[in-house]
């Protein structure tokens, strides 16, 4: 019955419910006196039996209906409430087989109410498959004892229906004798029956069919599923029998819980975690063996035992960035290196920088700033710089970019980490264009912390960018231009590429031809690098590996997607989704805009690769790379992460597996992009 | 006491409640009783996936068997209705019954895997069945001002 509300405790609330008890039983025990010996004379034995059990039946569903807990739902405790409140959306949808249904908050139990739950203002508490409150029985119908009061209903009639009958039967018998006591006890008891007999019937009938359609008076009363689905139908029948034969579920207040005491005690157990920073930390050195000795201190009692090093700043992306910066580093000082010996002291000077620096993100240029004081306080001479750079190599990856000052700028160096970049600047003055080639990308890869060079080697003052993902990329792809113009990628840096990962590689190969087509662009003005701008430079994988054989300069490398994370990779995606945007043509493109608002710019492949498929390159033909500066797209942030995982995953010679990668991906639905990534 | 600094030293953690996770209802098939399977995100380096999810998927396989119309919960219903329902006074209906076995299971769930892991599972009937609530402990650190060396117990919520 009624558990903490207030307005079923009422002495008013009490009225119905004496009231069709007193009914109830008054005339059934007058009928039984008076109606029934003649009954059991005249008719049969057997009628006053029956009627007995009848109304036991109706008594026992009565009382069942009365005195059982409808599934009242516990208020919730102020820990699962906290967790509500941040967000408190009024309402919460979620899926009944198909079928939106809307949860709504409670302000009184502080839940979501789940579908068919409602409050009962009068009891004041939530109550599962909340059918009504029926003042009756003075108690809220729900999931528990629906049953009985729908049984309470049916046999309610039949015993009205059985009382009228022989009432009017015994009165018929005794029409002259009227003005008896029997026969005006009989009068009586008919008359009741046959007043609320109308309203009782009524109402069997409407729950019959609330039963047969699955409903509860509730919902049927909102008109919840007046023009839609009833998801809660299991059908006419099933629903009779879920009724009638259904268990019974558990009373969830009152309840008295086993206290049973579980030791919990640290040291705690923690799962092995599968770490996705491939730690390649050779030119993370100072940290990561700081890192790693804090890990090991940590072996059995703390927490964060097997949690992964905190000191880098979160990045989205960090760990796997670290690891392509690292095999990045390492190719490019390699390369650098080779250069530095065959140099002369000038540009040695520059190149160990160039090898180190190549996409350090701010994080770790901090870092190099350490090192690169370190480095800077070092007597410069072209031997000692060529051990320094051996030094820097082990020492940095965290933008090293100036740490080879030369003599002049090496106080500065050490005072700002924009230094590093300084004495880049200088280096980048060096006639040697591919030297320049090589750091000039590099330096604009330690971006957010460090002036940048411009193209002509001033220094320059850059605000970060946007979208700077990560420099490291940045730096390389800006390297592929000018190395492919000069034909020479360096071998043993081509010999690195092999062992990179596909993103890496994917990246720089991106990053190169898209500088490429820019130059010719802007060389011959041809509509023809648009064209083959169209060709899915910009950072589609699955076009990559079909570019026009006479835009792309060098034979050396298949067709790349912008690095990851650059700007151009970034503006390019941004180019791309505008294109398709705007495009008449790529009809599927459309299709997965309109999906929803990250499908806009995430599937820039799928819907890139799928008009490939459909319509060839014509996704974005109408877009020059030089023409447009687009606005990144805010939910860049969100699908970028993926795009690098997604290029490296299937080879680039296989065009149709990645277009059907992209694809799956585009459908955004647990992408394993996404996963990897994460 | 002598043992209180040899219990700075011999690092004894004592847990508290750290936070609560819960694991809320998949009502995708209606309003019978079930858990969503999805991982929780806060648990990722607590305990691994298949051992909650393996949980998950047994409680939901009892309430399955709980929930279940036939034989036996006809047999109830008709029971119960020749009685007029006094058989409840003198029996426990099958539902009952799986949850009973349900609780004994996140019992030996708790102690044999999520205690050593400082979780704690809450039988979903303390909450309606509406959520799994499942509380995550942290490990306080040996403290100075706690001389007792023994463990600190936590006694499975019975708040109601």
């Amino acid at each position: 019955m009624s558990t903490s509300g207030a307005d079923s405790l009422k002495p008013s609330a009490f009225i119905p419910v004496c009231t069709a008890a007193c009914l109830l039983f008054g005339s059934t025990s007058l009928f039984f006196v008076f109606t029934c010996p003649w009954l059991a004379v005249s008719i049969s034995p057997a009628v006053p039996p029956c009627c007995a059990v009848i109304f036991l039946f109706v008594l026992a569903n009565f009382t069942m209906a009365t005195f059982m807990d409808a599934g009242v739902l516990p208020i919730a405790n102020e820990d699962e409430d906290k967790e509500e409140d941040f967000r408190a959306p009024l309402y919460k949808n979620v899926d009944v087989k198909g079928v939106q249904v809307r949860m709504k908050w409670c302000g009184s139990c502080h839940f979501y109410r789940p579908p068919r739950c409602s409050h009962c203002s009068v009891c004041d508490h939530c109550v599962e498959d909340f059918d009504h409150h029926c003042p009756w029985v003075n108690n809220c119908i729900g999931r528990r004892n629906y049953r009985y009061f729908f049984m309470f209903l049916l046999s309610l009639t039949v015993h009205i229906t059985a009382v009228l009958t022989f009432g009017l039967l015994y009165i018929l018998n005794h029409r002259e004798e009227l003005w008896e006591l029997h026969c005006t006890v009989t009068l009586v008891v008919v008359s009741i029956s046959g007043l609320f007999l109308i309203p009782v019937l009524g109402l069997t009938g409407f729950h019959l069919y609330l039963v047969f359609r699955g409903r509860t008076t509730n919902e049927q009363v909102t008109g919840k599923f007046q023009g839609g689905v009833n998801p809660f139908s299991r059908g006419c029948c099933k629903n009779l029998e879920y009724l009638v034969c259904s268990p019974i579920s558990p009373k969830y207040t009152g309840r008295s819980f086993k206290k049973t005491t579980v030791h919990v005690q640290p040291p705690f157990l923690r799962p092995e975690i599968d770490r996705q920073m491939p730690l390649k930390l050779k030119d993370n050195g100072i940290q990561s063996k700081d890192v790693s000795k804090k890990v090991g201190f940590i072996t059995l009692s703390d927490t964060s035992q097997i949690k992964p090093p905190p000191p880098l700043p979160p990045k989205p992306d960090h760990g796997l960035l670290k690891s392509h910066l690292a095999a990045l580093d390492s190719m490019l000082t390699l390369a650098s290196e080779q250069q530095t010996n065959s140099r002369s002291q000038e540009r040695s000077r520059g190149s160990p920088v160039a090898g180190i620096q190549p996409g350090h993100d701010t994080s770790q240029s901090q870092a190099s700033l350490h090192t690169n004081t370190i480095a800077g306080s070092l007597p410069l001479s072209s031997l000692t710089l060529n051990s320094r750079s051996l030094t820097l190599k082990h020492n940095s990856h965290h933008g090293n970019k100036g740490s080879n000052p030369q003599p002049g700028i090496m106080s500065a160096t050490n005072l700002f980490p924009n230094h590093n970049s300084l004495s880049y600047d200088n280096l980048m003055s060096s006639p040697d264009l591919h030297m320049l080639s090589q750091r000039g990308g590099a330096t604009m890869s330690c971006h957010p912390h460090f002036m940048t060079l411009a193209s002509d080697g001033s220094l320059v003052q850059r605000p970060p960018p946007p979208h700077a993902y990560s420099p490291v990329f940045m730096g390389v792809a800006r390297q592929s231009p000018h190395i492919s113009s000069r034909d020479v990628p360096p071998p043993s840096a081509a010999a690195r590429y092999d062992n990179f990962s596909k993103t890496i590689m994917a990246s720089i190969h991106e990053r190169r031809d898209i500088e490429e087509r820019d130059r010719m662009l802007r060389l011959h003005g041809r509509p023809q690098p648009l064209f083959g701008v169209e060709m899915g430079i910009y950072d589609i994988p699955s076009r990559r590996s079909l570019p026009p054989d006479n835009i792309r300069q060098t034979g050396s490398r298949g067709p790349t997607p912008p690095a990851y994370g650059s700007r151009e990779f970034l503006m390019s995606t941004g180019i791309l989704g505008y294109g398709i945007r705007s495009s008449p043509l790529s009809s599927s493109s459309t299709s997965s805009l309109t999906r929803g608002p990250r499908t806009s710019t995430s599937p820039l492949q799928t819907s890139s690769s799928s008009s490939l498929q459909t319509k060839g390159r014509t996704s974005s033909p109408l877009l020059g790379p030089a023409d447009r500066q687009p606005q990144p797209l805010p939910t860049f942030t969100a699908t970028l992460p993926r795009k690098p995982s997604l290029s490296s995953a299937p080879s680039y010679a296989t065009y149709a597996t990645t277009k059907r990668s992209s694809l799956s991906y585009g459908s955004e639905k647990d992408s394993p992009t996404a996963g990897t990534l994460k | 006491m002598a043992t209180e600094i040899h219990n700075l030293q011999e690092l004894r953690h004592n847990a508290s409640l750290a936070t609560k996770v819960f694991i809320q209802r998949d009502y995708s098939e209606g309003t019978l009783c079930r858990f969503q399977s999805k991982f929780p995100s806060e648990l990722d380096n607590r305990i691994e996936r298949s051992l909650l999810e393996e949980t998950v998927k047994t409680l939901n396989s009892y309430y399955v068997e709980a929930e279940k119309i036939g034989g036996q919960s006809y047999m109830e219903g008709c029971l119960a209705c020749a009685t007029a329902y006094f058989v409840f006074l003198c029996m426990e209906t099958r539902y009952e019954k799986v949850l009973k076995k349900i609780s004994g299971y996140i019992q030996e769930q708790n102690e044999k895997i999520y205690a050593p892991r400082g979780l704690l599972l809450t039988d979903p009937l303390e909450r309606g069945m509406r959520v799994l609530e499942i509380s995550v402990y942290e490990d306080r650190g040996s403290s100075s001002s706690s001389p007792s060396s023994s463990s600190m117990s936590s006694a499975c919520s019975t708040a109601r």
